[in-house]
Order: C-alpha cells, then structure tokens, then sequence
C-alpha cells in the first residue's frame, strides 16, 4: 500500500492540498462546481500551521486502527485489496466515535443528507494522490510501504 | 465433533466477544473457535438501538459482522444457545441445547445487565430497559400511536438516548435523574447545560435532583409515579435506566474473582488459568484512575476482546488499559469526552474555554499530565486530546496551547510530532512514560 508523509521544511502552507482534496471527493471533480455549485464535501487533509511551522496531515492508515476498533456500526474497515483504512459511508451513522479516536484529528464529521464521516481514502481512482499530486513544493511525499 | 468441545469458547457475541474471535483467529489459524450467543441474532450494534427506534437505520444496518465474518474466519457460531453453566475444575459447560461440552480457553464476554433500584410498586408495572435490539422493538411498539407518555427514568447515556429515540417517535417523554444533572458521568455541569437546553427546546421534559418514590399502575402499561418533591408523572410506558452491571451469573462457585466486574491481569486473564474476560463484565485496569474499573463501554469493549483474543492464542500482548470515553449527540450538538471530566479533589487542574461559535472545550491535567477532555460544539480534531491521555507524556509548555482553537501537531515538540507522524506512534501504541 502507499502511505503519505509531509515534509514540513518545504510546507509553505498554501492549502492547496486542502482545495484539491475537496475537489476530488466532490460530485462533479470539477474545481469551478466543487466550490461554486455543489455541496462542498469536507476535506480529508488538513493543513497545520503556527509561525514558520507548517505542514499538511491526513490519515496515517494506522496498523492497528483505533477508529475501526471503536466504530460503533462496523463502517470503518480496512480495505482488504489497498490496505488504506476506508469508511462505508452507507453504514456509518455519524456517531462521532471515530473522531473521538483518531489520534491525527484526521477524521472529519460531513454531514449532508446522512450524518458520516469523512477521511482520506488515498484517492483510489487516482495515480497519485490529489494531495501530493498538487503540491507546488513537493512538501507531500508518497512512499510504498 | 469427536473431542465433544473446542480449543476457544466464547461466551457472548458483542462487541468483545466478535473481536476476540477475530483476534484468536489472527492470531491462532489452526484452533477451533466457538462463539456462544443466548440471542438467536448475528452480532449486532447495541449502540444503535436508538437509532433503529428514530428511523435513523433500517435492521439491515443493526448488523455489527455478518455470516460471512465468521464463515471466513471459520468460527462456529451458535445462536440462541445460552451457556447455562460451566464447570470451572474440569472446563466443560452445559448449553440451553442441552449440550454439555469442553473447553480449553474460555472468555467470559457477558456484557452487563440493567440495574433495577427498588422503586416501591415496580413490579405492578410491565417496565422496560433499553440495551438490546428486543428493548427497540419494544418501544417502537409502544410509541406506535404519537403521544404515547414515556417516561424514562435515568438520564445516563442509556436513558437519555432512549428519551431522544422516544421523542423522535412523537412521543412525550419525561426524564426523571436523581442527580442535579443529566449525563452525570459522562459529561461536566457546564455540557450537561448545555445538552439539556437542547432537550428542553425540543419538548423533553427533564427533572433533574428528583427520585420516584412509588409507581402506580393504571393497567395496560400505564400508570403514575410519584417524586420525592411530591408532584405525579404518568406514563403509558416505564423505561428503567438507572445504569448497567456486569453479567455474572456465570461465575459462580469455583469461578473466577470479582469485585464489581469479573477482575482480570494485563492479558485479560482472570486469577483461574485459561480463563479471560472481557468487555462490560471484566473489570480491568483503567489507564487514567490507575486502577481496575468497569467501564461498560464499546470502544473498551472491542479493544479488550482484542487483546484477550490475543493473549488466549499465546501472543503477549499486554492490554494497555481502559480509558472511559464517550461521544454524545443531541439534537445538533455533538460532545466528545475522554477520562477525567468531573475531577475528585484539588489536585486535579481544569481549563476550560468558551468560544466566540458556542464551542466549549475542556481539560483536566494532573501531575502534569492530560487525564482529562471535553469537547461540546466543533469537535473537529478533538482525537488529538484523547491520544495525549493516552500517552500518559508529560505536558510542559504544551499546557499553553491546549485550549488553543487550533490546537494540533504543531505544538508538539519536534520529536514528538516526528515519531507521531513518520512512525505512527501514537494514542495506545506510544504510552510514553506510563
């Protein structure tokens, strides 16, 4: 499987991961409709930053996962074939277990028509990542693990 | 079966007992794995029984692991057949199926059972709880008609969740708490507050600081209870949640000690060898009170049916301790809350932080150390609090920072932060300094 990792000395905090992580998990993957049209859907990375510090973090896939051992509903799994840790988002119940869990912060509530919870999913219908596909600096590295 | 037994049986289908299959199985492919359940049911969500009365999930989604879970794990699965009696000396147990069989390694996965206080005139009444799917269908029967009184009696978490369900189901519901607050436990004065405005504004009537004194029946369910301030609630249906115990009728004579729970080592392990328990029923060690405790609650659940699932196929793994936690819903605010909330004595520090959104944030540090967080309003990222407690690390001059609106990694020493994120040592896995 592929993990993600910042590389904090080359974060400039642009947030543009942020922009294009929205954008891939919109409706239409249309950056013009995702922010202008849609339903935005919550983003599944997030930029930390004080001062000179920055860097951007999303789900570090954990081995032992503490949101699937504590999903209430049996949503969050570990998918078999990629190995990335994924939510289902038809069983979730958005119980906020999973929030209350995750020691990153990187699982988000996304509420529209059905209360769920949003998390990285390491993009599976793409190459690479939007996240570290779209950074201008490098400053999100993919490694196969 | 020609050894008439298994090399693993477990007693109880929820959310320990499921896990320690998984983990025995992990762990251990070969062993034969038994999971015995008194519920003719596959293993199902008990935490989404109010959600199942508020049209919030179909049955379909009650099922916590399906037939293909044990199917691909191989484990036999006997539902609604109750372990009636084990014989602890000679490891054999007699089954409602009348199968009397041996075990190897047992895991006492019980759950717990309803707490029922000695209200004079109880027993007149057909009462009921709410902990199980039968409890659902039970009030999703008696809130048919809209208007249908409920009044429920405890404003724990149980209690309060099935007020919620019932009020989403038009019916009127009344919460009687003897404590001067709702959620007492798992929520500080200022959360339980603001929950209860919320409840109030929705139509739940909620009297707090308040006992029933006596119930009265008045036939087909229905009948009167009286307060200790002397003023009548009636009700077409009684909903008894005045908390949970662990399960313990079977431990018996010649069975594993107990204090409040069934009381395990750091493998799960209870003081007869090969014996384990886990879930609501074990009483094990709680990382943040430094001592054995109860706490009957799923992510504990799963976690400890983990870890004696491993140790009972041999694997060391010591079980890093409980940690009382919970995350509360209603009506549109969300609470997150992880150990100390309700600190016993001065030695115990707490910050807290109003926000200009109505968030409200709380912490408790003792000996320089997070045992303690609340979350009420945006509890984005509040996992990060729970990790630190977990960790055990000494705060230093992250105290500053704590209360921050954007608190995260970025106040962590470099170090920290590093093997956090690089290595994935985090929560449970780091437990730095125990």
């Amino acid at each position: 499987m592929i993990r993600i990792y910042p590389r904090e000395e080359y974060c400039t905090g642009c947030r543009l991961c942020e922009i294009h992580c929205i954008v891939e998990h919109s409706e239409s993957r249309d950056i013009i409709k995702a922010f202008k049209r849609e339903r935005r859907p919550q983003k599944r990375v997030e930029v930390e930053e004080s001062g000179h510090l920055s860097f951007a973090l999303q789900c570090r896939h954990c081995d032992e996962a503490p949101c699937v051992d504590a999903c209430l509903s049996g949503a969050m799994h570990r998918d078999d074939r990629t190995g990335a840790v994924v939510n289902d988002r038809d069983k979730c119940v958005g119980c906020w277990t999973c929030v209350l869990v995750c020691p990153y912060g990187a699982v988000r509530r996304d509420v529209g028509e059905r209360k769920v919870v949003a998390k990285c999913d390491l993009c599976p219908h793409l190459e690479v990542p939007a996240c570290v596909a779209n950074c201008p600096n490098e400053a999100l590295v993919m490694e196969e693990v | 079966m020609a050894a008439q037994g298994f090399d693993y049986v477990i007693v109880g289908n929820s959310a320990a007992g499921v896990n320690a299959a998984a983990a025995l199985r992990e762990a251990d492919p070969e062993g034969s794995v038994a999971v015995f359940t008194e519920e003719d049911r596959l293993a199902y969500s008990r935490p989404l029984i109010s959600y199942l009365v508020a049209g919030e999930v179909d049955e379909r989604r009650m099922v916590y692991r399906g037939v293909s879970f044990y199917r691909r794990l191989a484990v036999e699965l006997f539902r609604g057949e109750k372990v009636l009696e084990i014989d602890y000396r000679r490891k054999r147990f007699r089954t409602s199926q009348r199968r009397a069989l041996a075990w190897k390694k047992l895991l006492l996965a019980t759950g717990s059972e309803p707490s029922v206080p000695p209200v004079p005139g109880l027993k007149e009444v057909p009462w009921k709880t709410f902990i199980g799917w039968d409890d659902a269908r039970a009030l999703l029967r008696a809130t048919r008609h809209p208007g249908c009184r409920v009044l429920v009696m405890g404003a724990g978490l149980i209690g309060m969740k099935a007020a919620e369900a019932a009020l989403a189901r038009s019916a009127r519901v009344t919460v009687v708490e003897m404590m001067d607050r709702i959620l007492p436990n798992a929520l500080d004065a200022e959360a339980s507050r603001m929950v209860e405005e919320r409840c109030r504004e929705r139509g739940m009537e909620v009297i707090t600081g308040c006992k029933l004194m006596g119930i009265e029946p008045r036939g087909r369910g229905s009948g009167i209870a009286a307060l200790d301030d002397g003023s009548e609630v009636g009700f077409d249906l009684l909903l008894v949640a005045a908390g949970v115990k662990p399960r313990l009728e079977l431990v018996g004579e010649g069975g594993p000690s107990v204090n409040r729970g069934i009381l395990v080592d750091e493998s799960l392990m209870t003081d007869l060898p090969g014996v384990y328990a886990a879930g609501d029923a074990a009483e094990a060690w709680d990382m943040v009170w430094e001592e054995p405790r109860v706490n009957a609650l799923w992510p504990n659940a799963t976690l400890q049916g983990k870890y004696a699932g491993w140790n009972m196929a041999g694997r060391q793994a010591p079980y890093p301790g409980s940690l009382s936690m919970n995350s509360v819903e209603f009506f549109g605010l969300p609470v997150l809350s992880a150990g100390v909330v309700n600190p016993p004595d001065p030695s115990f520090r707490e910050m807290t932080e109003h926000f200009p959104d109505g968030t409200y944030k709380k912490v408790v540090i003792h000996n320089d150390r997070l045992v303690g967080m609340l979350v009420a309003g945006d509890i984005e990222r509040a996992g990060i609090y729970t990790s630190l407690i977990q960790e055990r690390m000494p705060l230093r001059r992250l105290k500053g920072t704590l209360l921050s609106r954007s608190f995260g990694h970025v106040y962590l020493p470099q170090a920290v932060r590093r093997s956090r994120i690089l290595e994935g040592e985090a929560g449970i896995r780091a437990g730095r300094g125990a």
